[in-house]
């Protein structure tokens, strides 16, 4: 039966392969470098020889490094998804994960709950969430006089909600003077420093179902690409499929945001990074995605940890000034 | 198996306007059934009813003697494929990727395509003379050649009815032809009815066995192309003088448009 | 089998950042946190630049292994391994350096870094010097961790002497003057009713122009005019030149009581911005600038 799928089937197993192990790699450096130093050298050692090994190396392993490397893979696939997704749904290259409405809705509950000191995990996690969840309803019921197959309605309603959030919460960061300052801008820069083990866990047991349906529709993306003519001619139905896609990436998404803050520029740049190296079919993008935007956000992190002297950047930073000249290059050399 | 495609008091309304009103026709296995009248007649809408991508009002509409509504999307894909007006093209596929869409109807949801399915994309690229093109990006074709992509594609839903909604508009001459004539050798070859709708009536004429003329939403005229294209129809459907004569390559009516200097005091 | 040498080696090494139990005491921190901490702590890390000097002040300097960035006083704290910013603490350098307690600020320090420090067994002691009355306060709680009650009792009791001294000066005069004093250059702001500043300069027996209920207000250049200030303290860690400019600026407004009687003062911001013993110095200065008249020697 396999055989008869050979073909793609070789080319998915071809790039997840790649792609894996190019995240494991990655990964393991990830988790052999930080501030306190060692190298990839003493990971060797602990791995071969293993009573040997230095207990304070094993506890910043295991208790900082490995959660927050597994944060990071993650979070980078949902973003990169989300913004495959999005793209595809709203047929627009300039669509991301936030888009509709997520990064408004997810700040301004995030800073009230620091506002209301709440703690980081559950409180402020489930503000943030709520508040996503707020403005993705808003955004849905504004354009929801027009068919929901409308994409353009969606887009709009969302960036103009977007954009409402973003006073919102420039007044909100103007009207505090305290500590909470500092928080609420770590928030808005987006932090993968405070994950546990744990919490890295439960946001794995929220993402995973996500992706497995994403990857149910990946096929179906394709055919929607092609118009919502063709797509209901070939038999696709789209409205379920919209709905659907749109109701399980928002989640997926605010789950992520909620944890750690607005890393930018992920969501935007890996799809179509990818998109140019292997081609429009979202059954080979969605594993390019999650594998190569897992990696690269990992990747991202590691360079926001080792560059600086004294304490540490973003990572929404290195995205950002990685992400944008590396498309640029991409971009020129596929010769468009 | 009777009508490929019957329709009977057909209503259609968007809004409060009345598009479609009183339609009621059939189409014969084999037919190449070609639609024809003056914009905003209600024509890609007539398209989209048959393809089932929009429900009429009223009335009665069958596909192969059954009701449009018994088939599910996929089996109804299975019969009728849809060549719309216009595709959009923000992610470009390659040709082939695009061609292979045309076995979703017969795949599962993940539409992993088996070597069977290969084959006939290949087939219907070779049909539609586009094998030195199959690599490439829909956005680096020609109008003409995203058209036979978009052809070649429904060829692969295999189907019974092939609708087309105005496939020759913006394109130039060679390829308005070599499009008529990938739908005449689709009718002889492979026994598909062609349903199209066209701006151009002499083209109609020259393919069509029998031709509709639609008219604010209703039916002016149907019959064999001699029948429809009197300039008493077309003047008053189209509302400008025109001249009919016969066509010097066949037994066909010509319709030729009159300038303005031209028409008698 | 591998891995289960190494969960037990991790297990271990838990254990081993704890203190050991026979020489533990229980207390209760500011938050209302119980824990367990070494009677005798030597590996001690400070997290905010406050502590820092609390502990060198109380003579227990030689138990600090880390600090946070901006330990600038006194100035051998620099020299301590540094361990990330008071608002982004390193977790990782902190861990490293296997401390048997950190002592942390509350509302200051993220709670989610110092629940993180616990999870990892490391106990965190949290404390709240805001102003003069809570630093003697945490004098006093962070002497008895550190065994080194006396000299708390000693700068306490030297503190408050200080304080006395200056609230009998004031005492002997009606006159309090209108200070405003300037905490941000561009743009100007001030401090209101709920900072230390507020409070050290009613006690300097002056009335803070700025005081309200927004802790870090802003003014436009005439509403600072409108308020006519009898005196003009500006605080900043920019350099001398700077300071000239912002003379030469206020001088322009010669109606200003606080430019008739050349009373506009510049200060370096380090005494002024962290709640430290060295609040009493700060204290002291104010007092002179702002009375000179009860610092003249009688001629």
């Amino acid at each position: 039966m396999s055989g008869d799928h050979s073909d793609i089937v070789k080319r998915l197993s071809t790039v997840s392969g790649l792609l894996l192990i190019v995240l494991v790699v990655v990964m393991l450096v990830g988790i052999s470098i930080g501030s306190s130093g060692s190298g990839v050298t003493s990971l060797w050692h602990i791995i071969t020889d293993p009573d040997h090994a230095d207990p304070m190396l094993l506890t910043i392993i295991w208790k900082l490094r490995l959660p927050r490397v597994l944060l990071a893979a993650l979070v980078g696939a949902a973003l990169s998804l989300g913004g495959l997704v999005f793209q595809a749904l709203l047929r627009n290259p300039l669509a991301e994960p936030y888009i509709l409405g997520i990064s408004g809705g997810s700040a301004i509950g995030a800073i009230l709950g620091i506002l209301l000191g709440l703690s980081q995990f559950p409180g402020i996690t489930l503000t943030s969430f709520a508040g996503s969840l707020t403005t993705l309803l808003l955004i849905i019921g504004i354009s929801a006089g027009q068919s929901i197959l409308q994409k353009n309605a969606l887009l709009l309603s969302g960036v103009m909600v977007n954009a409402f959030c973003s006073a919102v919460i420039m007044f909100l960061v103007s009207m505090t003077h305290d500590a909470r300052l500092h928080n609420i801008i770590f928030w808005l820069m987006g932090d993968l420093s405070m994950g546990s083990l744990q919490h890295t866990g439960i946001l794995a047991m929220a993402l995973i179902p996500c992706f497995v349906i994403i990857f149910w529709f990946s096929n179906t993306m394709n055919l929607m690409l092609m118009g919502k003519e063709m797509a209901l001619s070939m038999g696709v139905n789209i409205k379920r499929a919209t709905v659907i896609l749109l109701v399980t990436t928002s989640l997926m998404v605010s789950a992520c945001v909620s944890q750690c803050g607005l890393i930018g520029l992920v969501g935007l740049v890996i799809p179509h990074l990818f998109r140019l190296m292997l081609g429009s079919d979202h059954r080979i993008l969605f594993p390019a995605c999650v594998l190569g935007g897992g990696a690269y956000m990992v990747a991202c992190d590691l360079l926001a940890r080792a560059i600086p002297q004294h304490g540490e950047m973003p990572a929404g930073v290195i995205t950002a000034l990685i992400g944008a000249p590396l498309f640029i290059y991409l971009l020129k050399r596929s010769g468009r | 198996m009777k009508h490929a495609i019957t329709l009977e008091n057909i209503q259609y309304s968007y809004g409060r306007a009345l598009v479609l009103r009183d339609i009621t026709f059939s189409v014969t296995p084999g037919d190449f059934f070609i639609v024809i009248g003056p914009n905003g007649s209600g024509k890609t809408t007539l398209m989209k009813l048959i393809a089932g991508i929009a429900q009429p009002d009223t009335g009665m509409l069958e596909i192969l003697d059954r009701p449009i509504h018994s088939y599910s999307r996929k089996i109804l894909a299975r019969q009728i494929a849809f060549v719309p007006q216009s595709v959009p093209i923000d992610f470009p596929f390659s040709v082939k990727e695009v061609v292979l869409m045309g076995r979703s109807p017969y795949q599962g949801v993940l539409g992993l395509e088996t070597k069977e399915d290969i084959k006939k994309m290949q087939q219907a690229i070779t049909f539609t003379s586009m094998t030195h093109l199959a690599d490439r990006k829909m956005n680096q074709l020609s109008g003409g050649e995203c058209q036979r992509a978009f052809i070649a594609r429904a060829i692969c839903q295999e189907p019974s009815v092939l609708l087309l909604d105005e496939p020759t508009a913006s394109l130039d001459l060679s390829h308005q032809i070599r499009i008529m004539d990938l739908m005449e050798k689709l009718k002889a070859e492979k026994q598909i009815t062609i349903v199209m709708v066209s701006h151009d009536v002499n083209l109609a004429a020259m393919y069509g066995n029998r031709l509709l003329l639609l008219d604010k939403g209703r039916i002016a005229e149907i019959g064999p192309p001699r029948e429809v294209l009197t300039y008493q129809n077309l003047e008053r459907s189209y509302g400008c003088t025109l001249l009919v004569d016969k066509n010097p390559l066949g037994d066909v009516p010509r319709v030729t448009l009159v300038p303005g200097k031209f028409v008698p005091k | 089998m591998r891995y289960l040498l190494i969960l037990l080696l991790i297990i271990q090494g838990t254990i081993v950042s704890l203190p050991a139990w026979a020489q533990n005491v229980h207390v209760t921190d500011l938050l209302g946190r119980r824990m367990a901490i070494p009677k005798d702590p030597v590996r001690v890390v400070s997290l905010a630049p406050n502590i820092t000097e609390i502990v060198y002040a109380l003579g227990q300097s030689h138990r600090l292994v880390g600090a946070t960035t901006y330990s600038d006083y006194p100035a051998e704290a620099d020299m301590l391994p540094k361990v990330g910013s008071y608002v982004h603490l390193d977790l990782e350098r902190i861990v490293f350096l296997a401390p048997d307690l950190c002592l942390a600020i509350k509302d200051g320090n993220p709670i989610a870094a110092i629940s993180r420090l616990e999870s990892i067994g490391i106990p965190v002691y949290a404390v709240d010097p805001r102003d003069l009355e809570s630093v003697m306060d945490t004098l006093s709680r962070i002497g008895r961790l550190l065994q080194a009650d006396k000299q708390a009792k000693q700068l306490v009791q030297g503190m408050r002497r200080r304080i006395q001294a200056v609230e009998s000066l004031v005492a002997k005069t009606d006159h309090r003057p209108g200070l405003f004093f300037q905490i941000g250059i561009s743009p100007i702001v001030s401090v209101g009713t709920n900072t230390f500043i507020h409070e050290l300069i009613v006690q300097a027996g002056a009335r803070n122009l700025a005081e309200g209920d927004i802790p870090y207000p802003r003014f436009s250049k005439e509403q600072v005019l409108g308020m006519s200030p009898d005196v003009i303290i500006v605080t900043s860690m920019a350099r001398k030149a700077v300071f000239e400019k912002i003379r030469q600026d206020w001088y322009q407004w010669t109606n200003l009581p606080a430019v008739k009687n050349d009373r506009i003062y510049f200060k370096d911001s380090g005494l002024f911005d962290r709640p430290s013993p060295r609040l009493v110095d700060a204290l002291e200065i104010l007092v002179r600038l702002i009375h000179p008249e009860m610092f003249k020697e009688p001629s």
